[in-house]
C-alpha cells in the first residue's frame, strides 16, 4: 500500500505531466490537472496513517531506480548546459561543468555497491512537506487553469500557439519532483530532485520569454546551480568520510562523533540559495515576472521551502556548535532585512517576495536555535506560511488580472470593485499577522525560543514590527473607499473561487486545529524525550510560556460575530463623506480648488523609501549577509 | 429607557465639544473665541473642548459673514456633524453680515444658510458672552 | 471556571472605570501645569457617555468593524493580564487592536485619516520592538514569560532591569499619546492633522475607541507595575511616579517628526536594552 502511495505521489505526476504536454484540448487538459490534483491530495492524506515508514524501491517499470537517477542526473545537467550555451551564460557553464565533474567522479570512482538502506523514508516532517505540496500545490494548479487562459488572452497569444501545454507539463512535473525530494532518504536522490526543481523554476520564470523573464530566469538558474554545487561537494565529502548516502545514517553518525562539519555548512549554503536568503535574494525577486501561479507554487509555498527543509532535516547534527549559531543569526538577519525591504515596496508581488524571504529567514533562525520548541515553531511556520502565502499570491494574481496592475496604490479601494477577493486578501493578511492564527503562533514560539539569544531576539523583534507595518498598510489600502452600502459581487471562474475559498478556510480552520497538528504531526518527530509544550484544553503551555489557541480562537470567533453585526447595523447609519476640511463636493474624494475647479484629494501610503528603499539597503544588506555566510562556512574549518 | 435618555442628555450638557469655523471673519471674533481656551477663562472647566473636526463636534461656532464662496463649506461642515447638534453664531457679522452686509460677495448672517440656535452679539463678541452663548445653547441639546 | 468568568467580567467592567479615572486625573494635572483649573474628575466619563448618545455617522462601514475589533482586542489583552498569562502573547493581542484602529482609519479616504493612520503605524513600529525587548528582559530575569512567575519573584525587577524600565518609558509615552510622540493623534486641541487617525471615527465608534484606549492605558501601566511586583504599594508608587513624569514630559516637550521618533526611540531603546541585558548576563 505505502509503496503504491509513494509511487502515485512521486511518479504519477511525471506521467500526468506527459499527458498534459500531449493533450491539445484545453478542456481535457484542465480535466487531467483536476484529476491529478484530487488523486495527489487523496494519496497524501492516506499517507498520514502510514508514517513513519521506510523502504527501498528496487525498480520502476522494471528499470532499476538507481540507474534511472544516475542517467537522469546527467541528462538534467546536459540540459542545463544546453541552456547555458543557448543563453551564453558563463556562470551557469562553470557551475554545471563543476557539478558534472563531481557527479561523474562520484558515480564512476567513489561509489561502491554497499548494503541495502532505505532510499525512501517518510517521517512526519516529510509527511508535512508532502501534504503541503500535494494539497496546496494541486489547488494552485487548479487556479492556474483559468489564470493561464486569461493570461494568454491578455498577452494576445493565439490559442494555436498557446504555450499552456509546456506550462502545465512543468508545473505538474514539479509536484512529483517535490514529493520525491521530501520522501527521499538517499543523498543522490535528493540531489537529483533538487536539480529538477531548479530547472523547473528556471523554465517557469522564463515562461513568457520576454527579455526580463529570460534575464531573471538565467539569474535564478545560476544562483540555484551554485546551491547545487555546494550540495554535490557536500555529498562527495560526506561519502568519502563515512561512506554512506543514507540521510538518516548520516544524521546519526555525525551526531555521535565529531566530524568535520564543513559539508554540513555547504548543505546549509545550498539551502540558503534555494530559500533565496540574502545575498541570494535577487533570483526570487526576479522570479516575480513569472505568471502568478508559478510564484504561488514555486516561489512561496513549496520550492523555496526545500532550503529550510534540508537545514531543518540536518539541524539535529549541528546542535550546539558554531554553525548552528550562524544559521540562527543568518536567518534572523534575513527576517529583519526582508521585512525592512518589504516596507519600502509598493509593488504587491515584491512585498510578497520579500515577506517570503523574511519568513523563511525566521524558519531558518528557528532551525538554528535548535531546541525542540524552536523546531516546533519552524514546522508550524512552514505549514501556515505555505497556506497563507499561497492564498495571498492567488489573491494578487486574481486582482492583477482584474486591474492590470500589481501596485498596492492601484488596489486602493478595491473593496468597491472586487469585494470578495478584497475580503479574502484581508483575511489572508489577518492570518499572517494576528493571533490566534497559526503564523503568529509560530512566531510566538520562535520568539520565546530565541529569547536567550540576544542578537537573534533583537533582530526578530524589530523584524516583527516591520512585518506588521507593511501588512496592515496593505489591508487598509484595500478597504480604503468612500462608499458604503451595497456592492455588486464580482464573478470569477469557479476554478478561481475553489482554491481561494478553500485556502482561506484552511488558513483559519487549521489554526484552530494547531494543537492537534502539534500532537499528531510534530511531537512524534522530535525524537527526544523532552516535549516542548504540553497541551490541555487547547492551550499550549510549558514552564515559560502559554498560548491558549483554542480559547483565543473561540473568543476571536465571538468577536468576529459581534464585529460583523456591527457592520450590519452600521450600514443603516448615516453615511457622510470623509473629512476634507469642509471643502468636499458631491463627487467623492474631490474638493473645490482654485477657480472652482474640482481637485481630487490624494493620499498615498508611506513607503519610507528614503529609509527602507531597495536602492539604499540592498547593497549593505548583501554585503553584511555575504560576510555572515563566509563566516558561517569558514567558521567550520 | 427614558431614564437612560435623560442621563445621556445630561451628559451632553457636561461635555460640549466645539467646532469653530471662521466664516470670513475679520479675526476679531476668532481671537475672542480662542481667548476662552486660555487659562483666564479656561472653558475646559465645563468639559468644553475645541475639536476642530465636525465628526466629533456637538456645537458649531461660526464667526464672520457668510459669503458665496464659503457657504458650501459651512453647509458641508454642518452636515458632517452627528446629531444632536447646535449652531452658535458669533459677532455682528455672524448675526447679520455686520459691517460687510452690503458687500457684493456677502450672503449675510449664518442663519441664511444653516439653522442657528444661539446668537451672540458684539463686535467682537466678548469671551464671556461667547461662553454664555454656548451655555445657553446647551439647554437645547 | 465560574470564578474565572467572574474575574474576566469584573476586569472588563472595572478596568475602563480605572482607565477613565486615570485619564481624568491626567487632565486635571495637565491643566494645573498650565495654570488652569481643568475639567472635573469624571469628565472622561461624561465625554464617553455623551458619545454613545450621538447619532451614528460613518464614512465607511468597516470603521464600525474595526472599532469593535479594537476594543475586543484591547479588552482581551487586559483580561489576559489579569489572568497572569503570557506577556509576549498579551503584547501580540494588544497589537491586534492597534492594527485594527489603523485599518479602520485607512478605510476612509480623507488625507487626514490616511496620514494619521500611517503615523500611527510608525508609532507601532517604534514601540512594538521595545515592548518585546522589555518582556524578554523580564524573561531573562525570572526565566518565564508568565506574569504569575513575576509576582512570585522575591525582589523588584527594577533593581535588575533599570534601563529596561526607561525603555518601557519610551513605549509608554508613545502608547499614551504624549508629546513628543503624539504624532498620530493627540488629546490636546486640534493639531495639524485635525484628529489624525481618529478624524473620521465619530459618535459611538469614537466612544468605543476611547474606552479601548483606557484598557490600553491600564495595560501599559500594569506592565510598569510589574517592575515592582513584590508588594502593591511599591508597584503603585512606581506607577504613580512614572505617570507624573509622563505628564511633565508631555507638557514640556513639543511634537516631533516621525523620522526623529523612529531613529531616536529605536537607537535609545535598543542601546539601553542591550546594555541592560548584557549586564544581566554578566552579573
Ligand atoms: S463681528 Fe466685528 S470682530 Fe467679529 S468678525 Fe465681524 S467685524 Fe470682526
Amino acid at each position: 500500500m505505502k509503496e503504491l502511495l509513494v509511487f502515485i505521489l512521486i511518479v504519477s505526476p511525471f506521467m500526468f505531466a506527459v499527458l498534459c504536454s500531449i493533450i491539445k484540448s484545453d478542456k481535457i487538459r484542465s480535466f487531467v490537472v483536476l484529476a491529478m490534483g484530487i488523486i495527489l491530495s487523496v494519496s497524501s492524506l492516506l499517507l498520514i496513517t502510514k508514517v513513519p515508514f521506510s523502504f527501498s524501491p528496487k525498480s520502476v517499470f522494471t528499470i532499476k531506480v538507481n540507474h534511472i537517477i544516475e542517467v537522469s542526473d546527467f541528462l538534467l545537467l546536459f540540459l542545463m548546459l544546453f541552456f547555458a550555451f543557448k543563453y551564453k551564460s558563463i556562470l551557469i557553464r562553470i557551475f554545471v561543468i563543476f557539478q558534472m565533474v563531481f557527479v561523474s567522479y562520484f558515480d564512476f570512482f567513489l561509489k561502491q555497491n554497499h548494503s541495502d538502506y532505505p532510499t525512501i523514508y517518510c517521517d512526519h516532517l516529510s509527511l508535512i512537506m508532502v501534504l503541503i505540496i500535494s494539497i496546496i500545490g494541486s489547488l494552485i494548479c487548479f487556479q492556474a487553469v483559468p489564470y493561464m487562459k486569461e493570461h494568454e488572452h491578455h498577452l494576445n497569444i493565439h490559442p494555436a500557439i498557446s504555450k499552456q501545454r509546456g506550462f502545465f507539463f512543468v508545473m505538474v512535473l514539479f509536484l512529483g519532483a517535490m514529493n520525491g525530494l521530501a520522501l527521499s532518504n538517499d543523498m543522490m536522490f535528493f540531489y537529483f530532485f533538487f536539480e529538477v526543481t531548479t530547472i523547473c523554476s528556471f523554465l517557469l520564470i522564463g515562461h513568457d520569454q520576454t527579455e526580463v523573464a529570460i534575464k531573471n530566469s538565467i539569474r535564478a538558474l545560476w544562483m540555484n546551480s551554485l546551491g547545487g554545487c555546494a550540495f554535490i561537494v557536500a555529498i562527495v565529502w560526506i561519502y568519502s568520510q563515512i561512506g554512506t548516502l543514507d540521510i538518516q545514517e548520516i544524521i546519526r553518525t555525525y551526531g555521535n562523533a565529531k566530524y568535520y562539519v564543513l559539508p554540513l555548512a555547504l548543505i546549509c549554503l545550498a539551502g540558503f540559495t534555494k530559500s533565496a536568503q540574502f545575498p541570494f535574494q535577487s533570483w526570487l525577486l526576479g522570479a516575480m515576472v513569472a505568471p502568478t501561479p508559478v510564484s504561488a507554487l514555486l516561489h512561496s509555498s513549496t520550492m523555496v521551502k526545500v532550503g529550510v527543509y534540508i537545514v531543518l532535516r540536518f539541524s539535529p547534527v549541528f546542535k550546539g556548535i558554531f554553525l548552528s549559531q550562524c544559521v540562527a543569526l543568518c536567518g534572523a538577519f534575513a527576517f529583519l532585512a526582508g521585512a525592512a525591504l518589504a516596507v519600502g515596496q509598493s509593488n504587491g508581488k515584491k512585498v510578497l517576495a520579500y515577506s517570503t524571504i523574511s519568513n523563511l529567514g525566521l524558519i531558518l533562525a528557528c532551525a538554528g536555535i535548535n531546541t525542540p520548541a524552536a523546531h516546533t515553531a519552524a514546522i508550524l511556520l512552514i505549514i501556515f506560511h505555505a497556506v497563507t502565502k499561497a492564498l495571498l499570491f492567488m489573491c494578487v494574481g486574481t486582482i492583477e488580472q482584474h486591474i492590470a496592475s500589481r501596485d498596492i496604490e492601484d488596489m486602493r479601494g478595491l473593496y468597491a470593485e472586487m469585494p470578495i477577493t478584497a475580503l479574502i486578501t484581508v483575511m489572508g493578511v489577518i492570518t499572517m499577522i494576528m493571533p490566534p492564527f497559526g503564523l503568529l503562533l509560530g512566531k510566538w514560539m520562535a520568539m520565546e525560543a530565541a529569547a536567550r539569544n540576544l542578537l537573534v531576539i533583537l533582530m526578530v523583534s524589530l523584524g516583527s514590527a516591520l512585518t506588521v507595518m507593511y501588512w496592515a498598510r496593505w489591508a487598509g489600502t484595500l478597504m480604503s473607499d468612500p462608499f458604503a452600502g451595497k456592492f455588486k459581487l464580482e464573478s470569477q471562474p469557479i476554478l478561481t473561487w475553489i482554491p481561494l475559498l478553500s485556502l482561506c478556510s484552511l488558513a483559519s480552520v487549521l489554526s484552530f486545529l494547531a494543537p492537534l497538528v502539534y500532537t499528531k504531526m510534530i511531537v512524534p518527530d522530535l525524537n527526544s524525550n523532552f516535549i516542548p509544550f504540553d497541551i490541555h484544553r487547547g492551550i499550549f503551555e510549558n514552564s515559560y510560556g502559554q498560548f491558549p489557541v483554542v480559547p483565543l480562537c473561540l473568543i476571536a470567533i465571538l468577536g468576529f460575530g459581534v464585529a460583523v453585526w456591527a457592520v450590519k447595523s452600521a450600514a443603516s447609519s448615516r453615511i457622510v463623506p470623509p473629512y476634507l476640511s469642509g471643502a468636499q463636493t458631491a463627487e467623492p474624494g474631490t474638493f473645490t480648488g482654485p477657480m472652482n475647479q474640482l481637485v481630487k484629494s490624494e493620499a498615498r501610503n508611506y513607503y519610507l523609501s528614503r529609509i527602507f528603499g531597495e536602492k539604499r539597503l540592498t547593497t549593505c544588506i548583501n554585503l553584511a549577509a555575504g560576510v555572515w555566510l563566509i563566516l558561517m562556512v569558514g567558521g567550520t574549518l | 429607557m427614558i431614564g437612560i435618555k435623560k442621563f445621556i442628555s445630561k451628559m451632553r450638557t457636561k461635555s460640549p465639544w466645539l467646532l469653530h469655523f471662521d466664516c470670513g471673519s475679520c479675526n476679531g471674533c476668532d481671537i475672542e473665541v480662542l481667548a476662552c481656551l486660555t487659562p483666564v477663562y479656561d472653558v475646559e472647566r465645563f468639559g468644553i473642548i475645541n475639536v476642530g473636526n465636525p465628526m466629533h463636534a456637538d456645537i458649531l461656532l461660526v464667526t464672520g459673514t457668510v459669503n458665496h464662496r464659503n457657504k458650501v463649506v459651512l453647509i458641508n461642515l454642518f452636515n458632517q456633524m452627528p446629531d444632536p447638534k447646535i449652531v452658535v453664531a458669533i459677532g455682528a457679522c455672524g448675526l447679520s453680515g455686520g459691517i460687510f452686509r452690503d458687500a457684493y460677495n456677502v450672503v449675510g448672517g449664518v442663519d441664511k444658510v444653516i439653522p442657528v440656535d444661539v446668537y451672540v452679539p458684539g463686535c467682537p463678541a466678548k469671551p464671556e458672552a461667547i461662553i454664555d452663548g454656548v451655555v445657553a445653547g446647551l439647554s437645547k441639546l | 471556571m465560574i470564578t474565572d468568568l467572574v474575574l474576566a467580567i469584573f476586569c472588563i467592567v472595572f478596568v475602563p472605570v480605572l482607565g477613565g479615572f486615570i485619564s481624568g486625573i491626567d487632565r486635571i494635572i495637565t491643566a494645573r501645569f498650565q495654570s488652569r483649573v481643568g475639567p472635573p474628575l469624571l469628565q472622561p466619563f461624561y465625554d464617553v457617555i455623551k458619545l454613545f448618545g450621538k447619532e451614528k455617522v460613518v464614512v465607511n462601514v468597516w470603521q464600525a468593524f474595526c472599532a469593535y475589533c479594537y476594543i475586543a482586542a484591547a479588552s482581551i489583552s487586559i483580561v489576559m493580564f489579569f489572568f497572569k498569562s503570557d506577556l509576549l502573547l498579551i503584547l501580540f493581542v494588544q497589537a491586534v487592536g492597534a492594527i485594527f484602529l489603523v485599518v479602520g482609519a485607512l478605510s476612509s479616504t480623507s488625507p487626514f485619516s490616511q496620514v494619521g493612520a500611517h503615523r500611527e503605524l510608525l508609532q507601532i513600529l517604534s514601540y512594538e520592538p521595545l515592548l518585546v525587548l522589555v518582556v524578554v528582559g523580564m524573561y531573562l530575569e525570572v526565566d518565564s514569560f508568565k506574569i504569575w512567575k513575576i509576582y512570585e519573584w522575591n525582589e523588584p525587577l527594577i533593581l535588575k532591569l533599570p534601563f529596561l524600565f526607561i525603555v518601557l518609558g519610551y513605549a509608554l509615552t508613545i502608547k499614551l499619546r504624549k508629546s513628543p510622540f503624539d504624532l498620530s493623534t493627540s488629546h490636546h486641541a486640534h493639531q495639524e492633522l485635525v484628529k489624525g487617525v481618529l478624524t473620521d471615527y465619530s459618535g459611538p465608534f469614537l466612544g468605543l475607541i476611547e474606552i479601548a484606549h483606557w484598557y490600553e492605558t491600564v495595560l501599559v501601566l500594569g506592565l510598569c507595575s510589574l517592575f515592582w511586583a513584590t508588594n502593591w504599594i511599591g508597584g503603585f508608587i512606581l506607577v504613580a511616579i512614572t505617570y507624573i513624569l509622563e505628564i511633565i514630559i508631555d507638557n514640556v516637550s513639543a511634537r516631533m517628526t516621525w523620522r526623529w521618533m523612529l531613529g531616536y526611540v529605536w537607537a535609545m531603546g535598543i542601546t539601553l536594552s542591550v546594555v541592560n541585558m548584557v549586564w544581566l548576563s554578566l552579573v
